[in-house]
């Protein structure tokens, strides 16, 4: 069982840390300034509605936004400020994804853990395997045994 | 009792461990979180500036938030169709009788018509001070409304010292004006 769980537990987080590297490494494609603008309305929470990002909702708010966002982009500001200036209005809130890196960070720590606490417990059930301490009966208990079970009522 | 173990667990420290590493996070993680209004959302804007505008209002005048300088403020978002709006705005036209010579008040209507503005103000009572039609969306944007009512207390520098979510009562406002240094 242990040798089986360990590598595949293995390979399952090289497979999450490559994954992870090829996304931060990808080059950014080239956007229009009206593809970045629906970029960042996505990331942008809609503050009139509930779970839908600003690029998606319908509202006059999500659509006030969605006007702004292409404004400051046209003014001249880029993507990283645009977020910022609506952030400094509505907090992180607005961002749908978050900016602290404990909730980044967090999930990929438990796996860690998680993994590490398996395998640990997997090798603790094969090498601590003490067998049962083998019962040295008597010969009398061994009869009374006998006699006992023989009058169980069943 | 000849060979009989003794079962005491293997890894005591481990199942020490499982109470300050799992359960108390996990509880002080349920009863932070689930105690939590999520539409409660804190200001950044408190502690900074009220962020400028300026606007037309609804009898037709300009506004800039320019004249608010040197006196405590209260800038109130609503919008007709908003039903605490109508619960707190006694509070509003109250305080603007008693405090209209310690404090500038003003309106900001949120995604509503000018019409219905007015005929809001014609049932619910009209306490005079200047109402903004926020017509692109901007200023509230600006302000981080989610939704109306909410209402800003600025102080004389101009620093926001509080943002109210909710319909205002009567408590929350004394409390604030007596923030903002107005006392009966």
């Amino acid at each position: 069982m242990r040798r089986v769980a360990l590598p595949i537990a293995l390979a399952a987080l090289l497979a999450l840390v490559a994954l992870v590297l090829l996304e931060l490494l990808r080059p950014a494609p080239a956007l229009t300034q009206a593809e970045q603008a629906h970029q960042i309305a996505g990331e942008l929470r809609c503050p009139d509605c509930q779970s839908l990002s600003v690029a998606e909702s319908q509202t006059a708010a999500a659509a006030a936004i969605r006007s702004q966002i292409v404004d400051l982009l046209a003014g001249g500001q880029t993507p990283e400020q645009v977020r910022r200036h609506f952030v400094e209005r509505y907090g992180e809130w607005i961002l749908l994804s978050p900016r602290s890196p404990l909730a980044w960070l967090l999930p990929p720590a438990a796996l860690v853990a998680g993994t590490g606490l398996l395998a640990w417990w997997l090798r603790r059930g094969q090498s601590g395997a003490t067998p049962i301490a083998s019962a040295t009966a008597s010969d009398g208990a061994r009869s009374r045994i006998r006699d006992e079970v023989e009058h169980l009522d069943v | 009792m000849a060979g009989s173990l003794p079962r005491r667990p293997r890894w005591p420290l481990a199942r020490w461990l499982t109470v300050p590493l799992v359960v108390l996070p996990l509880g002080w993680l349920l009863f932070t979180g689930l105690g939590r209004d999520p539409t409660l959302i804190p200001s950044p804007l408190v502690g900074k500036p009220l962020p400028s505008f300026s606007a037309t209002t609804l009898d037709g005048r300009t506004f800039s938030s320019a004249v608010l300088a040197g006196r405590p403020a209260i800038v109130n978002i609503w919008a007709s169709w908003c039903v605490p709006c109508i619960q707190e705005h006694p509070v509003l036209m109250e305080t603007a009788a008693k405090y209209a010579q310690r404090l500038t008040m003003v309106g900001i209507i949120y995604q509503d018509t000018p019409d219905a503005a007015r005929r809001f103000m014609a049932r619910y009572g009209d306490g005079g001070w200047p109402n903004l039609l926020d017509t692109s969306g901007r200023i509230a944007i600006d302000l981080g409304v989610t939704g109306p009512p909410e209402t800003f207390f600025v102080d004389a520098a101009g620093i926001v010292r509080a943002k109210h979510v909710g319909p205002l009562t009567a408590e929350v406002m004394a409390q604030q004006l007596a923030a903002l240094g107005i006392v009966p």
